[in-house]
């Protein structure tokens, strides 16, 4: 070894090793260098006097061994001491602890249930194997329009695609299931072949299905969920080659999936029946949800230039029926689309707990100051006594720690309370079924309360350890604190307002959304009405005119029900079941050659469905019972539909051609008023409504309204159809009260959510300007009663005390302005109708928290008034 | 006279290196001189074994130390009693005078009965 080699090593082990081992081996060096200097005055010789001087020694290995252990010892023991020391401490002030860990509670709590979700909905990978490789496929002719595929689309896609291991379609619908007890409906996901394989997903038991089982003609399969396997042929059946029959059909069972299937790629199914589609006589419709596993090395964007040559290349051959020439099929990462806007929503929510828990660690790292400070004699005294200063940090650190422990688990233990209540009431929050408290979730718990609990316990230490010293001489309590503390305390509050202000902000701007939404006008009274879903099988009900007889009789019989108003059926139903969309071409006003022609909501409708629904006609007649396919078309449009496209007013008898049918132009007969088919929040009221016997379709919704509430008639509803047909099943029963509440439901869970955790930050601010507040009154007892035995009024006292409180609390909310209007932006995509910069819910959120600090700074302000001077001077 | 060798009993040289501690702070050399000498060359302590004892001592908060620099202006680790070692001194003290008393008393006797 090269003495610079040497020399390296020796300095690396200089700084590697912990400086108590170092200053041990100074310690025996000098011991051995002292021995030997004595031995040799006494007449050895030099080499010998070191030897001897070793030999007494003993081994320096075995000294450094056992001081090592002495350390480790202390250590440990040191360690117990602090803990059961600070639980002492703990013991000794009940409320400053109960206060404490509450508030730490509640904050950990919150912020570990949240990021639960924001785990398993927003950071964990989608479950399946290589998930970043697969896409959901739409058609898209803007950036913010996009729809489904045509079979057309799918086929050309499957045929000519090159960026693909495998593509699947999927068609989400409802099936009823017989010849199995009580007919029953279930959501359904009719699929392709190859839909496991894209997914990477393999049935428990059976097998998933053959590549040509999907071809028109063979016989039809099914994958069933573990669920309905147990529901149907009893726990430990196998369930594979039973038969199921779905819409009338027989499927033979062939897989079964595993419990944790429940839902794939967003879908919730209990069946996976195969799809299998009959060849394409025009371009549309679009119903068909699009998937595909890219291969190895291609990217999105390699993906999205062949799926637009393979548009192009579809295009001229179906352009007579389709003239969307923008349209182009456009793969998205699957991911995006499962989680679609909710993404913002949980985000939001994550930064208001982690707000919340800001709050909070600043409030206690206050309490544990003025605590502190309370406890400076005992301090002093303790560094008398031979504490070292690094001892009481540790001691401090020790409690702090401790206190953050038992806040983190009462936060863990009321996230699991709180956890069932945020899932249970949340509203289609995609991958739902895999947010739990797993190992994960808890170490971030650990962190932040770790997190948490060292940065407040520094607190204490900033303000008390440089006056450690000092203290125990002059007994002057006035100055003990020092203003070091009195400004770190000053900042927290101003801290917790400014970090207060935008939740409270945030929470105003959604509550004021959310009223909004609710005071948005349906377009009808949705009292007393109930809805229903029912689906002819084609079976039983072959072709349009069984479908229409069955209808003229089903309506008659429930029209004479007592108590029933009115009745009819439509395929779309408010406030956000569209239904349909369809484009169209003015006959007077047609689009340019090889624009796109407008499309827009579309339903079919019996007479009775309108006047059930109570909407009013505007202009010219509704549908009647002479409209159908052997009369001349006619459409109904809403009121914004002709105020679009006839600003003049004059739409009645216009014509248009629906769906690129240039053989049957439609006749405007009436105007409806406007009503909200795409959801509330959508300016969704521009529509055109076609009679439904021009159609005939399968799957309706029954509308009817009821002289009293709905709950008297809906039993004599399902008779009438269980004696029309016992093999038909009403489905989705509801009052249309509840479809107007559910609409909500998604504004309402946000808004809530987040209201509660400003609340809960602005009750925490409001404490933490209130503990300051009240411990400056206390500490300044006697110069407050010396101005007061001066003549000073109370008035004025009350005065200096609460703009003493009130300017910190300025400080803050000036800072939370800025923090509000640069990131209330955030809630953009949240809000309904409002700006995010609202100057009034940003004035109602800074009134509001003027407001509450004000009273808390008024409390102690008032009690500052209540000091009598005698008592107050005395003291001390 | 003989030479007692250095296996003393641990809670003896605590004892002793507290009671060196009493005249004045001192570091690790000193005190074993000093106790070689008031024990007159009696107990030849394994020197080693003085600075897990001190430690440990540390550890019970009975001794402090720090760095001071030497009469011959080199740098070592002085030990100074704390007013708990003090308390522990006394109590030591007591109950080692009863001790050897008790232990004496059986020599005596065990003599006499010869």
């Amino acid at each position: 070894m090269s003495w610079f080699a040497r020399l390296k090593s020796r300095f690396s082990e200089l700084l590697n090793r912990p400086r108590a081992e170092r200053e041990l081996d100074e310690e025996i060096a000098y011991h051995l260098g002292r021995e030997t200097d004595r031995l040799i005055g006494a007449g050895a010789d030099p080499a010998e006097a070191k030897r001897i001087a070793q030999k007494a020694f003993g081994r320096a290995s075995t000294v450094r061994e056992q001081a090592r252990e002495e350390w480790r010892l202390r250590w440990v023991e040191d360690t117990l001491r602090d803990l059961k020391y600070a639980a002492r401490g703990l013991r000794r002030s009940p409320t400053f602890t109960v206060a404490a860990v509450l508030t730490l509670g509640l904050a950990i709590g919150a912020t570990t249930a949240i990021y639960s979700i924001v785990d398993a909905v927003l950071l964990d990978d989608l479950p399946y194997p290589e998930p970043d490789r697969l896409v959901r496929m739409f058609e898209q002719n803007a950036p913010t329009n996009r729809w489904s595929l045509s079979v057309v689309d799918f086929q050309a896609v499957k045929e000519q695609q090159r960026s693909f291991e495998h593509v699947a379609a999927l068609q989400a619908a409802r099936v009823t299931l017989t010849g199995r007890g009580r007919p029953e409906r279930f959501v359904a996901g009719r699929v392709t072949a190859d839909w496991f394989r894209v997914l990477g997903v393999h049935p428990l038991e059976g097998r998933g299905f053959a590549t040509d089982e999907d071809q028109p003609g063979s016989s039809p399969v099914v994958v069933i969920s573990a669920g309905l396997r147990d529901r149907m042929f009893g726990e430990g059946a196998r369930g594979i080659d039973e038969v199921l029959t779905l819409d009338g059909v027989p499927h033979t069972v062939v897989g079964v999936l595993g419990r944790d299937r429940a839902s794939l790629a967003g879908l919730r199914a209990d069946v996976w029946p195969i799809l299998q589609l009959e060849p394409p006589t025009r371009r549309g419709p679009f119903f068909l949800r699009g998937f595909g596993r890219l291969s190895g090395g291609v990217s999105v964007a390699g993906a999205e230039a062949d799926l637009a040559d393979i548009t192009r290349r579809i295009y001229p051959i179906w352009a007579e029926g389709f003239r969307d020439e923008k349209a182009l099929i456009t793969p998205y990462s699957l991911r995006e689309t499962i989680l679609g806007g909710v993404g913002t929503g949980v985000w939001l929510l994550f930064g208001a707990v982690l707000g919340v828990l800001l709050i909070a660690t600043a409030n206690v790292a206050n309490l544990l100051m003025v605590r502190a400070s309370g406890r400076e004699h005992e301090m002093a005294l303790r560094t008398s006594l031979g504490g070292t200063k690094r001892r009481l940090v540790r001691l401090l650190l020790t409690e702090s720690l401790l206190l953050a422990a038992i806040g983190g688990a009462v936060g863990v233990a009321l996230a699991f309370l709180c956890l069932e209540t945020f899932v249970g009431t949340s509203p289609n929050l995609p991958r739902l079924d895999e947010i739990s408290l797993d190992g994960g979730v808890l170490a971030f718990a650990a962190a932040v309360t770790l997190g948490s609990g060292v940065l407040f316990g520094l607190a204490p230490l900033l303000q008390t350890a440089p006056s450690l010293m000092q203290n125990l001489r002059g007994g002057d309590r006035a100055d003990a604190s020092g203003s070091r503390g009195r400004r770190l305390r000053s900042a927290l509050v101003a801290a917790e307002f400014a970090i207060a202000l935008p939740l409270l902000a945030g929470a105003a701007l959604l509550v004021s959304s959310f009223v909004r939404l609710q005071n948005v006008d349906p377009g009808y009274d949705p009292t007393n009405l109930v809805s229903a879903d029912v689906s002819l099988p084609p079976a039983e009900y072959e072709g349009y005119s069984e479908v229409v007889a069955f209808w003229d009789e089903a309506l008659r019989r429930v029209r004479e029900i007592p108590g029933v108003r009115a009745a009819g059926i439509g395929t779309g139903l408010p406030p956000n079941l569209q239904g349909e969309t369809n484009n169209f071409d003015l006959v007077d006003k047609p689009v340019p050659e090889g624009s796109s022609e407008p499309s827009v909501p579309w339903s079919w409708a019996s007479p009775g469905f309108w006047g059930a629904l109570g909407v009013p006609l505007q202009r010219g007649r509704m549908f009647e019972e002479r409209d159908g396919r052997d009369s001349l078309p006619v459409v109904m449009v809403s009121e914004a539909w002709a105020s679009r496209y006839y600003p003049d007013g004059d739409v009645l008898g216009k014509q248009l051609y629906s769906g690129g049918d240039r053989d049957n132009p439609m006749t405007v007969v009436g105007v409806l008023a406007n009503v909200k088919f795409e959801g509330l929040d959508t300016a969704g009221d521009v529509a055109v409504h076609e009679p439904f016997a021009q159609a005939g379709f399968r799957s309706v919704s029954l509308l009817v309204r009821s002289e009293g509430p709905v709950a008297g008639i809906v039993g004599r509803l399902r008779a009438v159809f269980q004696e029309l047909d016992p093999a038909l099943p009403l489905s989705n029963v509801e009052t249309m009260d509840a479809r107007l509440s559910a609409e909500v439901a998604g504004p309402r869970y946000w808004t809530t959510l987040f209201s509660l955790f400003a609340g809960l930050g602005l009750v925490l601010a409001a404490i933490g300007v209130y503990g300051v507040l009240s411990y400056t009154v206390s500490r300044q007892s006697r110069e407050i009663a010396i101005r007061i035995a001066l003549g000073a009024h109370p008035a004025a006292v009350r005065r200096s005390v609460v703009l003493g409180g009130m300017a910190r609390v300025g400080i803050g909310i000036a800072i939370g302005l800025t923090l509000a209007l640069l990131g209330t932006q955030w809630l953009e995509s949240l809000l309904f109708d409002v700006s995010a910069t609202d100057p009034l819910a940003l004035a109602v959120a800074v009134a509001g928290l003027v407001l509450i600090a004000g009273i808390a700074c008024y409390v102690p302000a008032h009690r500052a008034t209540k000091i009598d001077p005698m008592r107050a001077l005395r003291a001390d | 006279m003989s030479l007692i060798r250095s296996d003393l009993l641990r809670g003896t040289l605590d004892l002793l290196i507290l009671k060196t501690l009493t005249l004045e702070p001192m570091h690790g050399w000193g005190i074993a001189q000093r106790i070689r000498h008031l024990s007159k060359d009696v107990f030849e302590l394994n020197q080693g074994s003085l600075y897990p004892a001190l430690r440990r001592l540390q550890r019970k908060g009975w001794v402090l130390s720090d760095w001071r620099i030497t009469d011959n202006n080199r740098r070592a680790r002085y030990y100074t009693l704390t007013k708990a070692g003090w308390k522990q001194l006394e109590a030591e003290e007591a109950h080692w005078g009863q001790s050897s008393a008790a232990v004496d008393r059986v020599l005596r006797l065990a003599l006499e009965g010869v």
